[in-house]
């Protein structure tokens, strides 16, 4: 065996502070130290030329390196090493620079620790193994989770770099909550006239597959190469045949809760999920159907004007497709208000989530846009109560970002409707952030008819409905007042979406604290998720509002395109685990302990299997495998036992 | 125990020695922050990089002393900081485990410190390396059995 140990002198920053003349010395000594060499700056080019050059006429088996910390550049190091044909992993670096010579007073004890740091280098180093950087073949396709602006704008995205989507949407239109809305924040855009050509452009590309009405049943692989079972549920209509004229609608006999209107009003058994909504064909509701009860009804197959078009033999469906990259964009959803008796939510009177007053206020929602309470009366007065479940530790937290802007909005489309109407704000905190955010808020302090009303807690407001009304009581500098709201509307928080919670287990990723997708930095990587290959886009991850969720729609598609580039080998990184089958036992302890679900087990042999490709070298199973069968690449026992010893001799 | 709250015997020449497990990402960084911050911190500690506190084995700190070491240290990112999720957890519980062993071989509890320190905590590093060879000053050299 015969080591090289180069020292860099970093200028003074290192030779002034240790006497490496005396190091050297010591260091000449130790077993298998064949040489030493100095150089002033060996991070400069000179500096790698040289280290590069002496490399190849010495040839030695192992390399010490003393300079700085190897988190600065065992990288370079590496490649200069590998440039002259001795395997990058051979080589160890001592961190004389950060972790001696400027913390070190003592010039004599900084000698004796910078040669204790040599000696279990080299020591360390002779046991170090030659490793690869493996690569594998990756599929270049993309499952795209949720059809929602983030989803949307990820599988365009993709679509425009030639890659091949799959769109996988629970409901029967693609859109995600915005379509519902019929003005967006902060300019009053209408939300279907701004996301339908988006709709269309997905629907019309061909390199995009949407399923509607389906969920993601099964995923098993992993990054570059996972394989995912798609249920979709039958729709009873053959999108491909029907003209979505809507002929089969009025026929039907059935009327139940439209679940598209929040239950507001009704709808047939065979409907459409919202005017306009996209692809632009109604679907039968096989549990409402009077079909479902043994009945031959088939009104809507008589009325329909295309030949085939309503198939009552559609069937579930298991699709199965093979992708390389998965991204999550299921959505939020809003906090049960019902958590809060105080405020009188769902007890049939005029009290509203804010996507309820949504569609309320919507042309295609239940009222056709027109303001109306419940009992068909325009409303005098509306009150409109900020932070419902947000900011509150007893409910959530954080703060949910988007309701501020929105109930401006609510407060100037209903001075629009009805301008003699009084509005209340009741808040907690005024957030509206951003260049363009503060219009609308500035538009409703202007307001002649809306009042800004600060509470401390939301128990401090009771609301009880009254005849045409509901009284709210609230207090005000220890006084209790009251007001007449003949529309009470809640601005609940944003919390995750229903099946977050069955899809992160699927998929093997965490959800964060408040159950969102959890990202792998929360600064630098917002759009990627701790498990590689799968990536987070909008709501699912963060409340956001529709900017937010188009902008990680498209990182995600960038993560996407920069990690999986087609045609592009993926590289193994070789500080991976690695099992020692001999010595195996099959407690499937390491299995446990695994943070990335990266090992799996051979039933045949009864044996841990580590997945290079999800391993992230931790070494948390190797210190936890009670047989010392689990092996850490670059970490192994013997080579810390042996830095140990060295360290200390 | 006790001799943890004598003073420091000024004349007292015993230099103990300490080896410190440290986790790539968070203490390791901690313990280069220092290094660019240039304090000057006692000189007896043996930073071992390991990529995760996950992975610090109990049979290391076990070699660390059967090698000489008076002391051991375990840097690991503080909770929810961990660039692996989870390790810095397994390591609390794995020292926690390792406390009751050494407690049968009479070995002191001070003498096998966690700590967490952050990327950007290299005051901490300095100030747990210094309390750490106060600590072991006070309680003396290991002993070890005779047969080594």
């Amino acid at each position: 065996m015969k080591i090289g140990v180069y020292f860099c002198k970093c200028g003074t920053n290192i030779a002034e502070k240790i006497d490496l003349e005396r190091v050297e010395k010591e260091v000449r000594v130790l077993p298998n130290v064949a040489y030493c060499k100095s150089c002033e700056y060996l991070c400069s080019e000179e500096g790698k030329t040289f280290l590069e050059r002496d490399l190849k006429g010495e040839m030695p088996d192992r390399v010490v390196i003393s300079a700085c910390s190897p988190r600065d550049y065992e990288r370079t190091f590496r490649e200069c090493v590998a440039a002259a044909t001795i395997n990058p992993y051979l080589m160890q670096m001592v961190n004389v620079r950060e972790q001696v010579a400027w913390v070190t007073a003592d010039p004599e004890q900084a000698a004796q620790k910078t040669v204790d740091y040599i000696r279990g280098a080299a020591r360390r180093v002779s046991l170090q193994v030659p490793l690869e950087e493996k690569e594998i073949e990756i599929c270049p396709d993309v499952l795209v989770v949720g059809a929602g602006p983030a989803g949307l704008k990820a599988a365009m995205a993709l679509a425009d770099s030639g890659r091949k989507v799959i769109l996988v949407e629970k409901t029967p239109v693609v859109g995600g909550l915005p379509v519902r809305y019929e003005d967006l924040f902060p300019n009053l855009e209408c939300g279907p006239c701004m996301l339908e050509p988006v709709e269309a452009e997905i629907l019309e590309s061909k390199l995009i597959e949407i399923l509607t009405l389906s969920e993601v049943a099964e995923v098993v692989g992993y990054c570059g190469n996972f394989t995912v079972k798609i249920r979709q549920t039958p729709r009873f209509v053959d999108m491909g045949k029907c003209i979505g004229c809507g002929e089969c609608v009025n026929p039907c006999p059935i009327s139940t809760p439209n679940e598209f209107n929040c239950r507001l009003d009704q709808r047939k058994a065979v409907a459409f999920a919202l005017k306009g909504g996209l692809p632009n064909a109604p679907f039968i509701d096989m549990k409402s159907c009077l079909r479902s009860t043994g009945e031959n009804c088939a009104l809507c197959e008589t009325a329909c004007p295309v030949e085939g078009a309503v198939n009552f033999d559609d069937l579930e469906k298991i699709l199965e497709r093979n992708v390389g990259a998965i991204i999550v964009a299921v959505g939020s959803s809003l906090y049960d208000c019902t958590v809060f008796p105080n405020l009188a939510y769902g007890n049939g009177g005029d009290v509203y989530t804010s996507l309820e007053f949504e569609r309320l206020l919507s042309a295609s929602g239940p009222t056709g846009g027109t303001l109306l309470t419940r009992a068909g009366m325009p409303p005098r007065s509306v009150a409109i109560l900020h932070c419902v479940g947000s900011l509150d530790e007893r409910h959530n937290s954080y703060c949910s970002g988007v309701c501020c802007q929105y109930a401006f909005k609510f407060n100037q489309l209903v001075h629009h409707k009805l301008p003699e109407v009084k509005i209340f704000h009741f808040y907690r905190e005024l957030v509206t952030p951003g260049k363009e955010e503060c219009g609308l808020f500035a538009r409703a302090v202007a307001h002649p008819h809306a009042q800004f009303i600060r509470y401390g807690s939301l128990a401090e407001l009771k609301v009880q409905a009254a005849q045409d009304t509901n009284l709210l009581r609230y207090q005000d500098g220890g006084a209790e007042c009251e007001i007449d709201a003949d529309m009470v509307v809640l601005c609940p928080a944003i919390v995750p979406s229903e099946g977050s919670k069955r899809l992160a287990a699927m998929l093997e990723t965490n959800l964060d604290k408040f159950g969102f997708f959890e990202e792998l930095h929360s600064r630098l990587d917002s759009g990627q998720s701790k498990m590689k290959g799968i990536f987070l886009a909008g709501a699912c991850q963060s409340p956001k509002d529709i900017q937010g969720s188009m902008n990680q729609g498209m990182a995600a598609a960038g993560y996407v395109l920069s990690q999986l580039a087609a045609g592009k080998k993926l590289k193994i990184e070789p500080i991976t685990a690695q099992v020692r089958e001999d010595a195996c036992s099959g407690c499937q302890i390491c299995r446990s302990v695994c943070p990335y679900k990266a090992i799996g087990f051979d039933l045949d042999h009864k044996v841990s299997v580590v997945n290079a490709l999800l391993c992230h070298g931790c070494g948390t199973c190797v210190a936890a495998c009670p047989s010392g069968a689990m092996n850490g690449n670059h970490f192994t026992h013997d080579q810390i036992f042996a830095e140990i010893e060295g360290v200390l001799q | 125990m006790t001799q943890q709250h004598q003073p420091i015997d000024r004349n007292n020449t015993f230099e103990p020695k300490i080896v410190g497990f440290l986790c790539n990402w968070c203490s390791y960084a901690g313990a280069d922050k220092a290094g660019l911050a240039q304090v000057p911190y006692p000189p007896n500690v043996r930073v071992i990089k390991v990529m995760c506190s996950g992975r610090i084995d109990p049979q290391f700190v076990l070699q660390a002393y059967k090698n000489g070491a008076d002391g051991v240290l375990i840097l690991g990112c503080h909770f929810g900081d961990c660039h692996y999720k989870q390790g810095n957890f397994r390591a609390t519980q794995r020292h926690r485990m390792l406390l009751r062993l050494l407690k049968q071989h009479g070995i002191e509890e001070p003498r096998c410190r966690l700590d967490y320190v952050a990327a950007s905590e290299g005051e901490k590093f300095v100030k747990v390396v210094t309390q750490m060879t106060e600590t072991l000053k006070r309680l003396g050299p290991l002993r070890r059995r005779a047969s080594k």
